[in-house]
């Protein structure tokens, strides 16, 4: 059996991923994507992106990791939201319920102004989600977060490992 | 921290290779990524200063494939081992699932094998983590240079848990891939 410190589930999955729809078509933005705050992705929408977004995800958390450190200096709790804005392209990247990254990419067919309007909507809905998804993770028992994944995912896991890792 | 994505069936984990400076993180990630099949890894990505310095951290994916329909990820990350970025090296703790001591075997580097490791305690319970229950991997580097500590000495100051623990030379891959194997396996079992 297999249990994770935390966990998505199939009815929060799509809960999400309805509301990242919604932003990414009403703020008129190319993609939108959903970063655990250690750096992993939990969701994509929109365009593929043609950058590696695994890697993309693990310098979104940095960065927000980096200018969180920042706030503190100034005398801050945080940077809440950060803005990078580029010739052509530009990101808007915001931290929700102190756990997971909402990161809208978006060009010069809308403004910042929509972005952040239509994200913060968004961020609203996100915090119902996610609030129901970490009270269902802390009230349930560990046994009720495993999957039915069976006793072989370890063995077949490591017969993996040892297959692909060596010289 | 790993993340269990339950509709897009993906496991994620994450490995810390920590350690002094110059003592071969960065030279570990960069065999492992000359060495598996170009399918398992993703992009490499090194934020290093002009000299090849570490100066945030070094980051590489690797996918083991769909195991029982699950799509499992380990994302290994090194931390800059240079003394004043200490506040990078907690940083990328956070969320950690399993963490790589790599420790240079130089008689002159021994004293700041110790105080890396001191340094990751004191990081790893700012998190409010303890170092006894994270899985841990020691990989003594650099055993092929004149001048340095034993086996047994560098375990009695390093090892104090009997974490396994593998002998490296890690410029020519040698017991780069043990470590790794261990380290992925513990962390998987505190999964199961």
């Amino acid at each position: 059996m297999v249990k994770g410190n935390w966990a998505l589930f199939e009815e929060d999955f799509w809960s999400i991923n309805q509301i990242l729809q919604t932003l990414m078509r009403s703020a008129s933005s190319r993609s939108v994507m959903l970063i655990d705050k250690t750096g992993q992705l939990i969701n994509s929408i929109g365009e593929p992106p043609g950058f590696d977004v695994t890697s993309f995800s693990s310098l979104a958390a940095a960065d927000f990791a980096a200018n969180a450190q920042l706030a503190e200096m100034v005398g801050e709790k945080d940077f809440a939201t950060l803005v990078h804005q580029g010739a052509n392209e530009s990101l808007y990247l915001s931290m929700i319920a102190n756990r997971v990254i909402l990161v809208v990419l978006f060009d010069k067919k809308t403004s910042l102004g929509l972005v952040r309007l239509k994200a913060r909507r968004a961020t609203d809905e996100l915090i119902v989600v996610l609030n129901r998804l970490f009270n269902k993770l802390s009230y349930k028992n560990e046994d009720a977060l495993t999957t039915n994944l069976g006793a072989d995912f370890q063995t077949e896991a490591e017969s993996e490992i040892d297959s692909l890792f060596k010289d | 921290m790993s993340l269990i994505n339950y509709s897009s069936r993906e496991i994620n984990c994450k490995i810390v290779y920590y350690g002094p400076g110059l003592c071969g993180k960065t030279t570990n990630l960069q065999h492992i990524y000359s060495r598996v099949p170009q399918e398992t890894r993703g992009k490499m990505i090194s934020l290093a200063t002009e000299m090849d310095r570490t100066l945030f951290f070094d980051f590489l994916p690797l996918e083991l494939g769909q195991i029982r329909g699950f799509r499992t990820r380990f994302h290994l990350y090194t931390v800059p081992g240079q003394v004043y970025y200490n506040a990078s090296r907690k940083l990328i703790l956070k969320g950690v699932d399993g963490i790589v001591f790599v420790a240079d075997s130089q008689i002159d580097r021994f004293d700041a094998n110790v105080e890396s490791l001191m340094n990751m305690h004191d990081n790893l319970s700012e998190h409010g983590l303890a170092t006894e229950k994270i899985p841990m991997v020691l990989q003594y580097n650099k055993r092929d240079l004149p001048r340095v500590v034993s086996v047994p000495d560098l375990e009695k100051e390093l090892n104090p848990n009997q974490a396994p623990y593998f002998e490296a030379v890690a410029l020519r891959g040698s017991g780069v891939f043990d470590t790794l194997k261990v380290a992925c396996k513990l962390v998987l079992k505190t999964l199961g």
